[in-house]
């Protein structure tokens, strides 16, 4: 998505407003993008970007060949600042040195960019003290803010931003996208329930870690229904040993949410929607006949639950264990 | 790009351009330094986005060829290595060349080493200097004129205008200005008639700092030219850019008072040191408060009390005393840094009345002047 044409497929609402807004030159002092992962956020900050420092437009689109649209994709670009979480949160030192560098001239330019990335990871220092330069900002400064979910970040800030929502990717079309790019279309199936960014898909079916979590993921689930009594052991022996650190267990409790819903669509006979197993597949047929409908619903929310604690930095060990008893039960 | 150089030249090219250079910087091209080959010869430059210093080595310079087999070409390659490798080299000549895949091969005696370049069009453009916008001055003027004043430049990032120090031209006459909200420090200098005018160009006191370490006593001239983003340095093989601040410095020529109640003319050596020795009771944490009173007969008495450490007090004499009797407190350090900014034998010190600000100044030269805020004592 490297022209504003491009991203008008995805984004129609959202490009329209930005497009209008350069067409009128009326571009805010600060935009807050949301949109859930793969939505195009990043993308559209780059163009917004690229539309203030290209100097060779044809009308808004930016020719993502000059020496400004280069260094702006490999964020060499002197006067385009990125923030990023340094770690689990964007820190007050990395607001500071923004501070600070916004107290000087542009290097190349009178203008300046910055972009934060996740910015609901802000800490509440670091947010309050970019509030200050929201509200007064230098002379041609635009800031762009990109998170997953605005609600998380701070209504004082919220409030000094234009806020362009995101549409989710519709799951048919990333579905299309991904059997157009040579993935095999059970795989696609599964691929456009987890994610639903292109290059996160690719990646992952190419992983081995990621083949082996998903048989893992199946073990498991059938080793409630078969030998609840070794999940224990299972669960030390196999799981800990293969999903190490937050992101892995985040990504190992989203598989198992998917393999426990395959089960509840099983029962309901909405067979159309399951990802995880082939339908028909008998052990499917197991599982249906082990759990029940108000068990299955239990153990989703106890599995929601387990994903909250690992966000909360619960340690993974702990939470496991919980989850593995309460199934039990 | 390809070029056969002295390692000297290079080295201490390298050398200087190195200073600008920091390992730690938001934009990842930054960590590279940039070398540009030239019929006329090689330019390397280096940059922290705040500073940036260009180094200019002549293809040949007093019939000493320095560079040969130049094909011109851009390239950037990681300083933290590049430099390394040239101060370690075996001979006298070092062959560099590189091809379109940015694969770089430094070559000197049975040593070659192949690194991994990146392309120059992703380093900054630095601004296109316009000689006919500048004027030129001696190195050594400017360095006092840093000297004088950049030590009074805020260190809080409270307001960061005042980290700067204030240079304006106008009517032939050059002026820096520096101030921490507590204290001023300002030096006038004619330069040399020049139509060049500007006001409100903040240089921030880190580069000017950098600046003074870079120059060198060796070289005569430099000639200083200001664009809309950036000062420029200009020496003969060295070109020494910073960045400005960004906003207004406040009008500080009302501050400084035009009469005086008291005037004192004292040995500046005399007053450093009775003010150095007072200071040695007066804490820190109490913005190292001194009192000065004066006495009859032309001597000052300059005291400091901390109950908890002791009191000091010594009498000093001065050349003169004229005017209203006072009893004033200041900052030992504030009052210190500026005696020693002065360089200069006898000084002159206007007060007006305990709660106003007070001026130092040279005897007989009203182009260096230094301002003091006093503290409120009870």
């Amino acid at each position: 998505m490297k022209t504003w044409e491009e991203m008008e497929k995805v984004q129609p609402l959202a490009s329209r407003i930005i497009t209008n807004s350069i067409q009128k030159d009326r571009i805010s002092h600060a935009y807050l993008i949301q949109g859930a992962r793969g939505t195009g956020k990043r993308e559209i900050a780059q163009l917004l970007a690229k539309g203030l420092f290209c100097e060779q437009k044809t009308g808004i689109e930016p020719c993502n060949a000059c020496n400004m649209c280069k260094r702006i994709d490999s964020r060499n670009h002197p006067d385009v600042h990125w923030i990023e979480p340094e770690g689990q949160s964007i820190k007050i030192e990395q607001v500071r040195r923004l501070q600070k560098e916004f107290t000087y001239s542009g290097l190349e330019s009178d203008q300046k960019v910055y972009i934060i990335q996740s910015a609901e990871l802000l800490t509440l220092n670091a947010a309050n003290r970019i509030l200050k330069f929201l509200e007064e900002p230098n002379k041609k400064t635009t800031a762009i803010m990109l998170t997953e979910n605005s609600q998380a970040i701070i209504a004082t800030i919220r409030s000094r931003c234009q806020v362009i929502d995101l549409q989710p990717l519709s799951p048919t079309l990333f579905y299309e996208i991904l059997v157009e790019s040579g993935v095999s279309e059970g795989n696609a199936v599964f691929m456009r329930a987890l994610t639903n960014d292109l290059n996160e898909a690719t990646r992952l079916l190419s992983d081995d870690w990621f083949a082996e979590a998903r048989k893992l993921v199946v073990q498991l689930v059938e080793m409630f229904a078969i030998n609840p009594d070794d999940v224990y052991l299972f669960i030390h022996r196999h799981w800990l040993a293969h999903f190490k650190d937050r992101e892995q267990h985040e990504q190992g409790l989203d598989l198992l949410l998917l393999a426990f819903r395959d089960v509840l669509y099983f029962h309901i006979g909405n067979e159309a929607a399951i990802v995880c197993f082939q339908a028909g597949d008998e052990r499917l047929e197991r599982l249906a006949m082990h759990f029940s409908q108000e068990q299955l619903a239990i153990i989703l929310q106890q599995l929601l639950q387990a994903k909250r604690s690992i966000k909360q930095n619960v340690h993974p060990t702990l939470v496991m264990e919980q989850l593995t008893l309460q199934i039990q039960r | 790009m390809r070029f056969i150089i002295q390692r000297d030249q290079l080295l201490a090219s390298v050398q200087d351009v190195s200073k600008a250079i920091s390992s730690r910087t938001a934009i990842p091209i930054l960590t590279g330094m940039k070398i540009e080959a030239s019929p006329n010869g090689i330019t390397l430059t280096g940059s922290d986005s705040d500073i940036s210093i260009e180094s200019f080595i002549p293809q040949e310079s007093d019939g000493n060829v320095y560079v040969e087999e130049i094909k011109p070409g851009s390239i950037v390659l990681q300083a933290r290595y590049f430099s390394e490798i040239v101060r370690k080299l075996p001979e006298q000549t070092v062959e560099i060349e590189a091809d379109a895949n940015l694969k770089v091969i430094i070559r000197s005696g049975k040593a070659e080493f192949n690194l991994n370049g990146q392309s120059a069009e992703e380093y900054p453009q630095l601004p296109k200097l316009q000689t006919d916008d500048s004027f030129t001055m001696p190195i050594d003027l400017l360095k006092g004129m840093i000297k004088q004043t950049v030590f009074a430049v805020s260190a809080m990032e409270t307001r960061p205008i005042l980290t700067g120090v204030s240079v304006t031209l106008q009517g032939g006459s050059l002026h820096f200005t520096a101030t921490d909200s507590h204290r001023l420090a300002s030096r006038t200098i004619p330069v040399e008639a020049s139509n060049v005018e500007f006001a409100n160009v903040v240089i921030p006191g880190k580069s000017l700092n950098e600046l003074y370490k870079t120059l060198d006593d060796s070289e005569e001239t430099v000639e200083i030219s200001v664009t809309n983003n950036q000062v420029l340095f200009q020496t003969k093989h060295l070109n020494f850019l910073s960045r400005l601040l960004d906003g207004n410095y406040p009008e500080t020529s009302r501050l400084i008072p035009e009469q005086s109640k008291t005037v004192i003319q004292a040995k500046t050596k005399d007053l450093i040191h009775t003010i150095d020795r007072a200071s040695l009771l007066a804490k820190e944490e109490r913005n190292n408060v001194v009192r000065l009173t004066t006495l009859d007969n032309n001597q000052l008495e300059i005291t400091s009390n901390s109950p908890e450490i002791g009191r000091v007090s010594e009498e000093v004499s001065v050349q003169s005393l004229d005017g209203e009797e006072l009893k004033i407190s200041f900052s030992a350090k504030y009052m210190l840094d500026a005696l020693k900014a002065m360089e200069v034998e006898d000084v002159k010190i206007n007060f007006t009345g305990a709660m106003r600000p007070f001026i130092i100044q040279p005897v007989n030269d009203d182009q260096i002047l230094q301002l003091i805020l006093p503290v409120r004592t009870y």
